[in-house]
């Protein structure tokens, strides 16, 4: 698992690779958490590269979206493969969290 | 930082030969002065055994070997029955290597050579307490990691005896559940509630994360949800309610996907709400199958205030509900292949459905069987519900 991070003026991408389990889920939350910084006005988190997401991985995306949530940020996460998409259909989260499918999507209505 | 009165370290020196103790004191008297080395002192094993029987704070034994009443070889074999958490260095004269080797072989730490060079002798003692210190603080690690496995053992039990063990008898159809939690404490539960006139509440759920945390989020879950099941009377309107009481404090934004349905057995009829759970399997006589439809719901914990919808399913004599954990259908093998849910429903084929205690056995032998030695991180949990047959 790793995050990649790019800044389009005020909103923050960040990409996220590999796999996210309960092994890991904690390192995610540092880095996702690390990347966001205060200026930032909009975050898209793509998940394009993204192969699997356990529920452990689900919690870290709701308690960023939570917390940005309560700053006035927008979130939104793009590019889902189709079992990662799937994931966030069963949990109900795609009904709670702005889902694109390309980056440039994402962006546009980010921006 | 100790002092004279009270020294970091004590070392009990035991030799006949008197003159010793005042040499000792002189030369290591910056240490005696600040604290970090107290002395004691004995003629022969004899009488070190008995310091070392009234003192219990002794942390190194320096003994010559040959002495009078008891030598020092002796005294080597009778410490640990006094006190067992010192180290023995043994004063040999040069290049008795017989002796050396007896020491060592009786569990002295190290040897200083005759005449003791003091120099080479403080940094025998520094390293024999740099070993001390860490072996205790290993031993400390130990006791502490003992008693959280303890406590964790205790958690276990407490959770597997908040599982259903009996099953309601009920006529028309019959209910099995079982889990296997992955590690000491499990984020899965699932639940037999017996609700009025004859219905059955059936609840299977996964909290996200694993570990201590997960197992506190799933006690007050579970809990939460007896208590909206027997009070409330469709699923969409329970779910709702249990969701609403675990957003009012949930920091650290766990959530937990639950699957609730309630059955009646004397209409068939299975109403149901999915928060965010993988849908049950309903199995057909034939081996056929297909997935419950999601109802709109979401994971609880997630968000106040989210309205639950639900759905209804009338079943057919014979038909069995497989309720699941993600555990299933996630399980790697050592190939890094999971198992799915063509797997899952690869198991059931053309003729008599098993009983709801065959079908959940064999999905979790067949589930454990196809696992092998690959390590699992998820929870299994699999209830089944079988309508009996015409």
């Amino acid at each position: 698992m790793n995050v990649q991070v790019d800044h389009h003026d005020k909103v923050l991408v960040a990409r996220v690779e590999g796999r996210v389990d309960s092994s890991n889920s904690q390192d995610f939350e540092r880095q996702l958490q690390g990347a966001i910084g205060e200026d930032v006005q909009a975050v898209v988190v793509d998940l394009g590269q993204l192969a699997y997401i356990s529920s452990a991985g689900l919690r870290v995306v709701l308690l960023v979206a939570k917390t940005l949530g309560q700053r006035n940020v927008s979130i939104s996460l793009c590019a889902l493969s189709d079992p990662v998409q799937s994931v966030f259909e069963i949990s109900g989260f795609n009904r709670i969290i702005q889902i694109y499918d390309t980056q440039a999507d994402a962006l546009a209505a980010a921006g | 930082m100790g002092d004279r009165d009270n020294p970091d370290y004590k070392i009990l020196v035991v030799d006949d030969e008197p003159d010793l103790e005042r040499l000792v004191r002189q030369r290591m008297r910056r240490h005696i002065r600040r604290g970090k080395y107290g002395f004691e002192f004995a003629g022969n094993g004899v009488e070190a055994l008995e310091v070392l029987t009234e003192k219990k704070d002794i942390d190194i034994v320096l003994s010559d070997i040959n002495m009078p009443r008891m030598d020092g070889l002796t005294l080597l074999q009778q410490i640990p029955e006094v006190n067992s958490d010192l180290r023995s260095v043994i004063v040999s004269a040069y290049g008795d290597m017989e002796n050396i080797r007896t020491a060592m072989n009786r569990g002295a730490f190290d040897f200083v050579t005759k005449p003791i060079d003091f120099t080479d002798l403080e940094v025998t003692i520094e390293r024999t307490l740099r070993h001390l210190d860490e072996w205790r603080a290993a031993l400390a690690s130990r006791d502490k990691l003992v008693a959280i496995q303890n406590e964790l053992d205790v958690a276990t039990k407490i959770q597997q005896s908040i599982l259903p063990d009996k099953f309601p008898h009920v006529d028309g159809c019959e209910v099995y559940g079982c889990m296997h939690a992955a590690r000491n404490v499990g984020g899965d539960f699932f639940d037999v509630i017996n609700l009025d006139a004859g219905r059955i509440g059936l609840a299977v759920a996964d909290v996200s994360d694993k570990g201590v945390p997960a197992a506190l989020f799933m006690m007050s879950s579970r809990t939460l949800l007896k208590g909206a099941a027997v009070g409330v009377e469709d699923p969409g309107a329970v779910l709702r309610e249990v969701n609403d009481l675990l957003n009012e404090t949930n920091d650290a934004a766990m959530f937990v996907t639950v699957f609730y349905g309630v059955y009646d057995p004397s209409t068939r009829l299975l109403t149901f709400s999915n928060g965010g759970h993988n849908p049950p399997l309903v199995v057909h006589p034939d081996g056929s199958s297909e997935e419950l439809e999601l109802t709109g719901g979401l994971a609880l914990g997630a968000i106040p205030g989210f309205e639950y919808g639900q759905a209804s399913v009338r079943l057919s004599p014979g038909d069995l509900v497989v309720f699941f954990t993600d555990g299933v259908t996630e399980a790697i093998n050592v190939a890094n292949e999971e198992f799915g849910l063509e797997s899952l429903q690869g198991l059931f084929g053309d003729g008599r459905t098993p009983t709801a205690r065959e079908a959940a056995e064999m999905i979790l032998q067949a589930v454990q069987d196809f696992a092998g030695e690959a390590p699992q991180f998820d929870d299994l949990t699999c209830m089944t519900l079988r309508v009996a047959d015409e």
